[in-house]
């Protein structure tokens, strides 16, 4: 499937485009169209103004996605959410410490990768690590050594 | 930046009941740092976040039944605009002289309540830095006001 969001990926972009990856749809072609109008035929946008994959209820767009494909079970996934919710509003909602430092990292791989696609290689890898840490945490209630 | 040349602007038209989300919009729009330049007209210097951050306040505008229109634009009256920057950083400066304050009075206090002040006011300075589009000269003794207060705590610790 193609799945559209603006270009300049940032936080809350490039968790979507993992949690779609990883949950939904392993083959996900994405694209970074300029405007809603040159979103190609087919695609499914997010993140973008006008969506229903964006921001609802003061959540941010990966909330909304969680909610939509029904993974609000996983309880990493939903921690996940908050941090990617601080990082992205920063309008401390939840107490999410690990969100500052996303934030600046994904901020700078965009200042140096070559493309989206460049950049969301590197943050699919960052979120899987993310997720994972984040599952052993809740499982051990306390952060993996 | 020292003067931005182009700015986001946000116009947008709420219903004035209920009040609720029209409140929370405005909240958001001053936690932004946002210049007020007229009734339900708020402007941003521009830069891919600040785009950003108006594009969805005007999302959240449109749904709560408003309507809300975003424009790139460049001033045509350098005087007027310094007002503006003016008045936004005085706003901001204010913010951070009220932490230096908070930071100055908070020495006197026991370690306990100098380290829960370290750290509320690191979090202040953290906020109001996000809406300081201007490098405003205060910040930078309201940053070494609250590192002086971390300071005297480790300080104090040792002894």
């Amino acid at each position: 499937m193609k799945w559209a969001t603006r270009p300049g990926v940032h936080v809350d972009r490039a968790a979507c485009a993992w949690l779609i990856r990883r949950f939904i749809d392993p083959g996900a072609e994405f694209v970074f169209p300029a405007g809603p109008a040159a979103i190609p035929p087919g695609a499914t946008p997010f993140d973008m103004r006008g969506a229903a994959l964006g921001h609802h209820q003061g959540r941010c767009s990966f909330e909304t996605a969680l909610e939509a494909f029904g993974l609000t079970a996983d309880p990493a996934l939903e921690e996940i959410g908050r941090i990617v919710h601080e990082a992205d509003l920063a309008d401390e909602r939840y107490d999410a410490p690990a969100a500052p430092g996303l934030d600046v990292l994904v901020r700078g791989l965009t200042l140096t990768s070559e493309s989206d696609h460049d950049t969301l290689a590197i943050t699919d890898r960052l979120f899987d690590g993310l997720y994972e840490h984040t599952r052993r945490q809740l499982m051990t209630g306390r952060p993996p050594a | 930046m020292s003067q931005a040349d182009d700015w986001v602007l946000l116009a947008y038209r709420l219903p004035r009941v209920p009040s609720t989300p029209r409140s929370a919009v405005w909240r958001k729009l001053k936690r932004l740092g946002v210049a007020q330049l007229g009734d339900g007209l708020v402007a941003l210097p521009a830069d891919p976040r600040t785009r950003e951050q108006l594009e969805w306040v005007a999302e959240e505008v449109a749904d709560h039944g408003g309507e809300a229109t975003l424009w790139l634009g460049r001033p045509l009256d350098p005087t007027a605009i310094s007002v503006v920057v003016g008045r936004m950083t005085a706003a901001v400066a204010a913010e951070y002289d009220a932490v230096a304050a908070e930071a100055a009075a908070a020495r006197t206090a026991d370690a306990v309540a100098r380290r829960r002040a370290v750290a509320r006011l690191r979090r202040e300075l953290h906020r109001v830095q996000g809406r300081d589009f201007f490098t405003c000269p205060q910040r930078e003794a309201a940053r070494r006001a609250v590192e002086h207060l971390a300071t005297a705590d480790t300080a104090g610790a040792r002894t």
